[in-house]
């Protein structure tokens, strides 16, 4: 616990920082070759592996915020772990959405609505297109580089306040620093809402730019927050054997997670049906079609490989972790709850690349006008490998502050409370 | 048993603190009984353990009336829309999972709550309208800033002098005779 001699973990960064630079080097040229001969799926790699680590990311400054708000008495000794891992949002924004956003190539490639020359399926170009002329207050290219750039601003600044007045009280011992950290906590988290919606509109969302739902933004932050909390448990396991949280996180805290897991895998149950469920219902073409290039091959008419991606999202990703988790003991022995929360970590993968893949590929020798982009290609390794890439800068950024900062919060007013968690 | 204990509820006893309560309690407990109770004015984390208690079986049937409530709208709404009297509405199927699980999900929560609810009645053998402990004339200021400890007579250990003595061993106050 004495910052004196940070703990032998730490010393792994530049292995870690080394494994991010390669994989993203790799990840990077297959984009840039693909760009070059007008394939977008090897950059849809870029961003897919950028935007799990975003959404694993926001969700934790999200739990840093909210047991901020709440004063969670069990939190402090977690939280420290997000704070430190925080400081790789606004890296991973800038060095996977932000060039992705930015480079002309790269923008056309991925948001065809940024290309007025892109075929649309049906044979007419975006830039004869009603429905982005309808829309272009809000889908041109200037606002949404400076919408990018703005979250970058706003979640960089977020994450640069929470961790100072965390990390200042570690050598002040101010209790000040506990309330000054709640009035930005309150304040943070309405901005923080704003800001993520608007982020999965602009980057997942506007991947089909004719479609909508309201509900996009806060499917996004059930992701975001269901996969904070599977990095979370997975982490966590690791720092209690043979790192800094041994012999420190017991049964209670492994509880509360647990719960929050299986609150969360409801939670995006809920939003994710319940999108389905208006579509389907109302059953207007310009919302169907998102799920019925998601279901049916359009050319045969039978269900396509992406159906069964649904199927694995509705048996894998929540009948599977949330009827486990539904029992105590789940949540309670460290091998059980490990295993549900790798279980969530590859469903929101799986989640992302339902989300992000599929789109209307302009083919004039169908009869529909398109084809669907496939599920099972080689490029689901270069996602792999960016999401490997990745992480390997946002442990490096982790296990480097870990170095540098206290590990346990040893002046947090709630610290005792939070180490003598109980049921 | 004699006869005597037939008409006898237990004997009880009362602590002033909370250690004491509690590391009785734990005493109690590895002396094997499992008929007795601990009352005390406020909730004292870590009593479930130092008293030994398991789990709550409540989920179970919190658990079983989910799944009956689950299974229940499902056969509602296949009954209704399919069976007995077909109608399409909005094109869709006459039954599917899908449009009618608002339903099927509400009658999942409803008799889930059923369960948590009525659960908990049986469990704790509610009602009852009235207890034995309620005629000690110390009982109310175990509401207030004593703490009890009732050893019951339908336990297989009890016998009246050894589990007063037992008690006394314990540092309980006050030790009683609760009769049926």
């Amino acid at each position: 616990m004495s910052s004196s001699s940070p703990h032998a973990l730490t010393a792994h960064w530049k292995k870690f920082l080394a494994l991010g630079v390669a994989a993203l080097a790799v990840v990077w040229v297959f984009a840039y070759i693909g760009v070059g001969h007008h394939e977008n799926r090897q950059a849809l790699s870029v961003l897919v592996g950028s935007l799990f680590w975003v959404s694993v990311l926001i969700g934790m400054l999200l739990l840093t915020m909210i047991t901020r708000v709440f004063d969670a008495g069990w939190a402090p000794l977690v939280r420290r772990n997000w704070e430190l891992l925080i400081e790789a949002l606004p890296v991973v924004l800038l060095i996977g959405v932000v060039p992705l956003a930015f480079l002309p190539e790269f923008r056309h490639a991925l948001w065809d609505w940024t290309d007025p020359a892109h075929v649309l399926a049906g044979g007419h170009t975006v830039g004869h297109d009603p429905i982005l002329q309808a829309k272009s207050w809000f889908l041109n290219e200037p606002f949404f580089l400076v919408r990018i750039g703005l979250y970058v601003l706003v979640f960089g600044v977020l994450v640069t306040l929470l961790r100072r007045w965390s990390f200042a009280q570690d050598t002040d011992r101010t209790a000040g620093h506990t309330h000054r950290l709640h009035a930005v906590s309150a304040v943070g988290i309405p901005i923080s809402a704003v800001a993520l919606t608007m982020l999965a509109f602009d980057c997942l969302m506007a991947l089909s730019y004719h479609w909508f739902s309201t509900m996009y933004g806060v499917w996004f932050f059930a992701l975001s927050i269901r996969l904070a909390l599977a990095v979370t448990v997975i982490l966590t396991y690791k720092l209690s054997n043979g790192g800094w949280l041994d012999g420190l996180l017991n049964q209670a805290h492994r509880h509360v997670l647990g719960c929050l897991m299986l609150a969360f895998t409801v939670f995006w149950a809920y939003i994710s049906f319940s999108q389905y469920f208006l579509i389907y219902t109302a059953n207007i073409p310009e919302e169907t079609f998102w799920y019925n290039i998601r279901e049916i091959d359009a050319a045969t008419g039978l269900k396509s490989e992406w159906w069964s991606v649904s199927m694995y999202l509705i048996f894998g990703f929540f009948f599977l972790p949330f009827l486990s988790l539904l029992f105590y003991r789940t949540k309670i022995i460290a091998d059980r709850l490990l295993t549900v929360a790798w279980i969530i970590l590859i469903g929101g993968i799986v989640d992302l690349w339902f989300n992000a893949i599929p789109r209307q590929v302009y083919d004039k020798s169908t009869p529909e006008g398109f084809v669907v982009t496939p599920f099972l290609t080689s490029s689901l390794l270069l996602d792999l490998a960016a999401i490997i890439g990745f992480g390997g800068i946002v442990f490096a950024i982790f296990l480097r502050g870990a170095a540098k900062h206290e590990t346990i919060p040893v002046h947090d007013p709630r610290i005792l409370e939070s180490i003598n968690y109980h049921e | 048993m004699n006869e005597r204990n037939e008409r006898i509820h237990g004997v009880a006893c009362i602590f002033r603190k909370v250690p004491d309560v509690f590391h009785a309690a734990e005493k109690v407990r590895d002396a094997g009984w499992k008929n007795w109770d601990v009352h005390t004015p406020f909730p004292i984390h870590g009593m479930d353990q130092a008293m030994g208690l398991p789990r709550s079986p409540v989920p179970r049937l919190t658990l079983l009336g989910g799944v009956t409530g689950f299974i229940t709208g499902c056969l509602l709404t296949w009954y209704m829309n399919s069976y007995d009297y077909p109608l399409i509405v909005g094109g869709k199927p006459y039954w599917s999972v899908i449009f009618p699980f608002p339903v099927i999900y509400e009658c999942t929560i409803l008799l889930a709550a059923f369960g948590t609810f009525f659960g908990q009645f049986i469990f704790n053998r509610l009602p009852r309208h009235n207890h034995p402990l309620f005629d000690l004339p110390n009982f109310a200021r175990i509401s207030d800033d004593t703490f009890m400890i009732v050893l019951e007579a339908r336990d297989p250990q009890f016998h009246l002098d050894e589990s007063r003595n037992f008690l006394q061993s314990l540092g309980g106050q006050e030790i009683t005779v609760i009769r049926d």
